[in-house]
Formats: structure tokens, C-alpha cells, sequence
């Protein structure tokens, strides 16, 4: 089970991993401590304007990233779906940006009693899988999740400086509750954020349900072979639609 | 195939082609079929029970995919690779292909509506568009037969838009959910009705098919059989005769003639060395799709046939039609919250609503001329890569929400019948060839006010229907250009070799025998003179059953 590492300070998302791919991520975490910038991947560059801020008062920060394209090639129109591909891309996030998406996911989709967290079902991975997918969605989607996980940062950095993955639970979340709500009397400067944040939430939330215990929580109770005829709605179902025909006038 | 004694070519392997070349077989008559895409057995590669978290991008559609990655589609959809199509400059058009055995009856949506009397003879009554050269009850018993060896479920209701099939004939349909129980309580108010969607979906087992066991969706394809497709019924069941044979990777380049202009063979690119392939051949069945019957027969030129083989009355292209195709989906607050069973069912609609308008058609109450129906989207469905909801905030209150939406959307998605215009049609491309060097297909398309009056119409029925269920509706509702989909993208394309009463004006004979080429005839939906709301498939198949069987009679008397 994937799950975010908090040690003095050194706060690192680790996903469900062979020992092989653990070396292989050791060799990335030391090639990566040294990269000052979140964004690391390549023509990756962060123009944040942050000039404007005077004191406490943020004025609309958004970073201009500019992202090289991702040239590699999607999994074509004739994959195997028995067997779908584990790895139909390199994925692209850097430590620091995956460890960030799972603070985050954890935030969005925390453990609920016996349902685990966004991250103890390895959403971070799927996110990274989305945002590294050659495809037109998920490139936009990249650009958009990218420029979050910067603008979190900076933000971090103007309100405690220290990056966002650092700060207490409470600090987090004094940055998270401006950016979470969307609400007629927002303040400008959190209109963009809590848009792209929207997005990045229901793509979290729907990593999530995809995996056994999200769909479980979710409730879904389909895709099992029925033998004989389809059995309709329960009785309880029936009984809430007589109710609600009722209310609504249709009987 | 020197060994094969084949009295007939089939092109295409897909809902037309292949009931052709099963009736022949049984009736007896060698068959060779080409298929331009590769085998595929269903069998073995349909992704059964596989979840969307187990795929790529949760399952989500992309340039690749289109549908999601879980589409039955093989080397297909909106884009073939190196086979491209081109579209006039103010043209909007989407083409979606298979380039596999079975073509696109392994992921169609087994909507198996038949024509009704109206649909026949529209001009007659409004005069507009044109005629079928028969009328309702001529196809009637061949949709009988036809209905019978597919297996459709649904039920007979009696209800103008949907004739009654024969006592025993439909398989019962599956009980309904709640969402569509509340959308028939809903448009009962309206005054509409509700029923049963008739689909291609076996509730009982058929020859060697299983029952549907209601789990995982049709489009991925179906190994046990209940999910209708030729891969798993029409063409093993034709092999098993002995009498037909399948040739894939066989891209038909040009249908041949003689000196004296008589069709006589075919080429073909066999796509694994590239070369190409010339073929005897007697009598020729093209059952490509209508576009793609279409392209060959405009790229069979000769000097015998200048523009295009069968194409003597200029009409091979023209009066291209598609379904007219939108949607309104809301959120309806009643459905918050309600109690969860599992909604799979056959995973499509259960209910659906038909068009209910003939009276006020024949009233003259409408401002458009034909009809359309709404089918229902709604249920607990499967988790994806969507979230529906305006979610906000985080943490337990978050997935609370995302819970309380859970199966609280409903869709209604209209799909209509539009007229042939003349701006909507399809040539071919003098300046593009695909891979194989065969000259491609390029779309005109302009939706006439017809179509667009009809979008209104459904876009604020369908709202009423759905604020009858207690939505509300913050924004007004798209005008009606702006919310049709595009040209081709219902993927119902039909009528680019039309059949009719005349050679003047129509491509083949009432039995999708071309006027110009006695031995040549088109069995897909290319032959549609109309285009009726009700998803052309069953139509096709019904019309090949039923041209299939007269052209053995032909064969049988050597009239050929």
C-alpha cells in the first residue's frame, strides 16, 4: 500500500513498489534532492509573478508555466484489454511534485475509519499516469495540475515560507479552505486556483472510486454475473420512488 | 481460395455482410468474404468484468479510444490510421470505422427498433425526402425472421411508433430502474409514453449464445453471445455450413468489369504484404457501410462507367443522412441519496421513450417534419474517470457529496430523423489517397432548418421532462445549432446508394440490386431511401435477410 512518509521535515509519497522499482526510485530521489524548482521535468519553468505582494495581501499569483509537449506514444488503437498495459507511458511527475499530489489527495480523500486514504490506494500514481498521458485531456490537464501544485507552493512561501508539503496539517489547511469552496463572494485572487482546483479534485476523487476500496465506499454494486432474469430495484428502492413520486406530484 | 467453389463476394463482414452471406450459406450458395480489418474473436479478447481502474486513465476516451479504452473497436473509430477522410471547407463530418471482423456490430449500441409504417412512405405523406419502393407490411414477416435468429428483447406495446413483432418472437425485456421509472412517471404527465427498449441483448439463451447475466457493458463486446455481434452468431453459424469463407486484411480497392462493362472480379490490397489481389468474381455483395460501398463503387471508374460503377444516375454519395443527435442531463434532487441495488441491467437503457408525435404530425401541430426519441442515461454506474456533481470542499464532507450524487444524473439523449438535403453528401477526394493508394472520401454536410426546428422541439421536451422530475435549470438551454451534434457522429450514416422505384433517381432496386450492374448489389445501410429515428442496424440486417434471399432465388433460377 502507497502511503506519504512523514520524517523530520521530510515529508515523501512512496507508491506500492517491487524492491526493483524501489532502487530504481532511490536513484531518482538522489538525482532530484538537488533540484531547487518543484517543477523539474524538462523545459519545465516556473514564472510565478509574485512582485505584487505587499504584506499578507496576495493579489492573483498564477504561474506561467511552459511545458514541452509529451512526444511519447499513447497505447494505439488496438491494445490488448485482457491484459491492459501497466505502463503505457513514462510517467513524469518528479518526487517532490508526487509527494505534493498526494499530501493533497489525502487532504481531498483522507482514511475514514476502515476506508483508506486517496493515497493508501495509490491515487497519486494514477494522477501521474493522467498528467504524463500524450493525450489532448490529460496534457491540459497537466498544465493545469502543474501550475496547482506551484501556485500551492508559492502561496505556502508567501504566507509561512516553508513549501507547501512541510507546513502542519492546520497550515495546509488554513491555504486549502480559501481554495476550496466556490462561492459568489470569492476573492479574486482565488478565482483561477479554485477553478483548476475543481478540477484536480474530481479527478482525485475519481482515482479514488476507481480503486476496489473507493468503489466499495462508493457502494457500487454492479458488475457481478446475475443468474436469471435481472431482479429490478430492491423493495426499499421501490419504496423511496413511491415516496419521491409522491412529493414530486406523479402519482 | 482455388479450392473454394464461391458462387458470391461478399465486401464487409458487418451487420449487412455478414446476414447476407449467412442466408446464402444456408440457402446452400458458396460465399467469399472480404474484411478489410483484421480477425477478432470475441471469445477471447472481449475485456469481461474488467474494471475501468484496471485500465489506462481510468478507462477514458482518447484519440485512440475514442469510446474509452475498453471499446470493442479495433483499429477504428473517429480516425483510421493512414486512412484518412477529408470534409468540405464549411463541412463538419465524423466518420467512425472498424478495421475488424464483425465491423461495428461489436460495439453498437443494440438498439433494435423496427421501422414503422410512417417511415416508409414519408414523402407520400409530407412530401419531402424520399420513399422506400415497399411498404411497412412487406418488411414486416422479414423482420419476424430476423428479430427471431438475432434475439431482441423488448415487448409489443401497441403504441403508433412501434410495430408489434409476432407472438413469441421478442425475448422478455428486463425489469426497470428507479431513474427510468421516474422519468415514465414524469412524461405520463406530459402525456408521453414510456416503454421497453427493444435491444439485440438475449434474456434467453439461443443456440449456442448464453443469456445476458447483466454485468459489464455491451460496448466492450460480449464472449458469451447475449450482446449481439456477427463475430459470435451470424458468422461462425455461416462457417459452420461449410459454405462460406473469410478472408481478412482484404481492402477492397476497385469493383472490376469486362470489356463489355459487365461487373466480373474485384481487387483487393491484402494489407499484410501489400499487394494487390485480383478476384473472380460472379455475383458481388457490398456491405462495407454505406460510405465505404459508396467509395468503392466512385472508385470503380472505367471507361464503361465514368463516374463511378452503378453510378448512372449521379446518386452514388448523395443523400447521405445521419441521426440528428443531442441531450439535456440534469441532476434531479429526488434521486439524492436513494437506496442502492445494482442498476447494471443489460447496461443500456431499460426504458426509452418513442416518439409520440404522429397525431400532432398528422395534425399539422408541429413546425418540423419528422420525429425523434429519447433514450435514458441514468443509474449507479460503474466508477470512471468522471465524477458528476458540482463537489465542493474536502475531506468527509467531499465524499459525502460525491456519495449523495451517486446515480442522482439523468440524460435524455434525443435521436432524430433528418432529410436528405443537398448539401449533405459525400465524393471523392481527388487529391488525397489513403495508405493503400485508393482515393478517400470527402463529406459535405449542412443540417437544414428541419433538423433544427426538431432540436428545439426535443431540447425543451426534454428539459419539461426533466423539471417534471424536479431539476431546475440555472442557464436556458443551447440553441438548437449550437446543441446538435455533428454530422455523422450518431455514426448512423445511411443512404449513399439509395434504392428506389427508378433508375433515374435511385441507385438499386428494391432489392439493393444496382440498376447498372445486375450482378452487383449493396446490403448495408447505403440502400436506406430514409433515414427513420429508430438505429438503422436492425433494418440492415433485416433488408439483407431479406435481398440475401431473393438474390439465392435468382441464383437458383441462374438469373444471374
Amino acid at each position: 500500500m502507497a502511503k506519504i512518509i512523514n520524517e523530520k521535515n521530510d515529508v515523501q509519497y512512496k507508491s506500492t513498489i517491487t524492491r526493483r522499482e524501489s532502487l530504481k526510485w532511490l536513484g531518482i530521489l538522489s538525482a532530484t534532492a538537488l533540484l531547487p524548482s518543484l517543477v523539474g521535468c524538462e523545459g519545465s519553468v516556473s514564472t510565478t509573478n509574485i512582485a505584487n505582494v505587499v504584506g499578507d495581501s496576495i493579489k492573483g499569483h498564477w504561474p506561467d508555466l511552459t511545458l514541452s509537449p509529451i512526444t511519447v506514444k499513447g497505447y494505439g488503437k488496438d491494445p490488448s484489454m485482457i491484459i491492459p498495459p501497466k505502463s503505457p507511458w513514462p510517467k513524469t511527475l518528479t518526487v517532490e511534485q508526487l509527494t505534493l499530489v498526494a499530501v493533497l489527495a489525502d487532504i481531498l480523500v483522507p482514511r475514514d475509519g476502515d476506508v483508506p486514504s486517496a493515497t493508501e490506494v495509490n491515487v497519486p500514481d494514477v494522477v501521474d499516469e493522467w498528467v504524463s498521458a500524450p493525450y489532448e485531456r490529460q496534457q491540459s490537464d497537466r498544465l493545469s495540475i502543474l501550475s496547482i501544485l506551484v501556485w500551492l507552493n508559492d502561496e505556502a512561501k508567501l504566507r509561512f515560507s516553508r513549501t507547501f508539503t512541510v507546513l502542519s496539517p492546520a497550515e495546509q489547511l488554513k491555504i486549502i479552505d480559501d481554495i476550496a469552496y466556490q462561492k459568489d463572494d470569492l476573492a479574486e485572487e482565488y478565482t483561477r486556483i479554485v477553478l483548476e482546483f475543481s478540477r484536480f479534485r474530481k479527478l482525485v476523487l475519481a482515482a479514488f472510486f476507481c480503486s476496489p476500496e473507493g468503489t466499495k465506499d462508493l457502494g457500487y454494486l454492479g458488475n457481478v454475473p446475475i443468474a436469471g432474469d435481472y431482479p429490478g430495484p430492491t423493495d426499499e428502492a421501490m419504496v423511496h420512488l413511491n415516496q419521491i413520486l409522491n412529493e414530486l406530484d406523479l402519482v | 481460395m482455388k479450392d473454394f467453389d464461391y458462387e458470391v463476394v461478399v465486401v464487409g463482414s458487418g451487420a449487412g455482410g455478414a446476414m447476407a452471406a449467412y442466408t446464402l450459406a444456408k440457402a446452400g450458395h458458396k460465399v467469399l468474404m472480404l474484411e478489410a480489418g483484421r480477425d477478432y474473436d470475441p471469445k477471447t479478447e472481449t475485456p469481461m468484468f474488467k474494471t475501468n481502474g484496471q485500465a489506462p486513465l481510468m478507462g477514458a476516451g482518447n484519440i485512440d479510444k475514442d469510446f474509452g479504452f475498453y471499446d470493442a473497436t479495433v483499429d477504428g473509430g473517429w480516425q483510421v490510421p493512414n486512412e484518412p477522410y477529408t470534409t468540405g471547407d464549411t463541412s463538419d463530418f465524423m466518420w467512425w470505422r472498424a478495421r475488424m471482423l464483425g465491423g461495428r456490430t461489436n460495439h453498437w449500441g443494440r438498439y433494435s427498433l423496427r421501422f414503422s409504417e410512417h417511415d416508409f412512405k414519408g414523402k407520400t405523406r409530407d412530401g419531402l425526402g424520399a420513399d422506400w419502393p415497399f411498404e411497412y407490411e412487406e418488411l414486416a414477416p422479414w423482420y419476424d425472421k430476423t428479430e427471431t435468429l438475432v434475439g431482441i428483447c423488448g415487448t409489443n406495446t401497441g403504441l403508433d411508433d412501434m410495430p408489434d413483432s409476432a407472438e413469441g418472437v421478442l425475448q422478455p425485456p428486463p425489469k426497470a430502474r428507479i431513474p427510468e421509472l421516474l422519468v415514465s412517471a414524469a412524461a405520463k404527465k406530459l402525456g408521453i409514453a414510456t416503454a421497453p427498449m427493444h435491444r439485440a441483448v438475449l434474456t434467453r439463451p439461443k443456440d449456442d449464445r448464453q443469456a445476458c447475466f447483466y454485468a459489464t457493458p455491451c460496448g466492450h463486446g460480449c464472449s458469451i453471445g447475449a450482446a449481439f455481434q456477427t463475430t459470435t452468431s451470424l458468422l461462425p453459424m455461416a462457417k459452420a455450413t461449410g459454405n462460406l469463407k473469410i478472408i481478412t486484411d482484404a481492402m477492397v480497392r476497385s469493383v472490376d468489369v469486362d470489356e463489355k462493362g459487365q461487373a466480373n472480379a474485384l481487387t483487393y490490397v491484402d494489407k499484410k504484404t501489400g499487394k494487390d489481389i485480383k478476384l473472380a468474381a460472379k455475383v458481388i455483395i457490398l456491405a462495407a457501410s454505406a460510405c465505404e460501398s459508396a467509395r468503392l463503387l466512385l472508385n470503380s471508374k472505367n471507361t464503361h462507367h465514368p463516374n463511378g460503377l452503378a453510378n448512372s444516375s449521379g446518386q452514388v454519395g448523395r443523400n447521405l443522412m445521419d441521426s440528428t443527435g443531442t441531450g439535456v442531463g440534469a441532476h434531479i434532487p429526488a434521486l439524492e441519496g436513494r437506496p442502492i441495488y445494482n442498476e447494471d441491467g443489460h447496461t443500456a437503457n431499460h426504458l426509452f421513450i418513442p416518439w409520440w408525435g404522429h397525431k400532432q404530425h398528422a395534425k399539422g401541430e408541429l413546425d418540423f417534419p419528422r420525429g425523434y426519441h429519447f433514450e435514458i442515461g441514468s443509474g449507479f454506474r460503474a466508477p470512471g474517470s468522471g465524477v458528476s456533481g458540482n463537489l465542493q470542499g474536502y475531506g468527509k464532507e467531499l465524499k459525502d457529496q460525491a456519495k449523495q450524487y451517486y446515480g442522482a444524473g439523468v440524460y435524455l439523449a434525443l435521436r432524430g430523423e433528418m432529410l436528405p438535403n443537398e448539401h449533405c453528401y459525400m465524393e471523392i477526394d481527388d487529391k488525397v489517397t489513403d495508405k493503400w493508394g485508393i482515393p478517400v472520401a470527402k463529406f459535405h454536410w449542412k443540417w437544414a432548418d428541419h433538423e433544427l426546428k426538431q432540436v428545439e422541439h426535443g431540447l425543451k421536451t426534454a428539459r419539461k421532462i426533466l423539471e417534471t422530475m424536479g431539476a431546475t435549470f440555472t442557464r436556458p438551454l443551447p440553441s438548437a445549432d449550437k446543441a446538435i451534434l455533428k454530422g455523422g457522429q450518431i455514426i448512423h450514416e445511411v443512404g449513399s446508394t439509395r434504392m428506389g422505384e427508378s433508375p433515374k433517381d435511385s441507385v438499386t432496386n428494391q432489392h439493393g440490386q444496382t440498376w447498372d450492374c445486375k450482378n452487383v448489389f449493396v446490403m448495408d445501410a447505403g440502400v436506406f431511401a430514409s433515414n427513420p429515428h429508430k438505429n438503422c442496424t436492425l433494418t440492415i440486417m433485416t433488408l439483407a435477410m431479406r435481398n440475401a434471399t431473393w438474390l439465392a432465388k435468382q441464383l437458383n433460377k441462374g438469373a444471374l
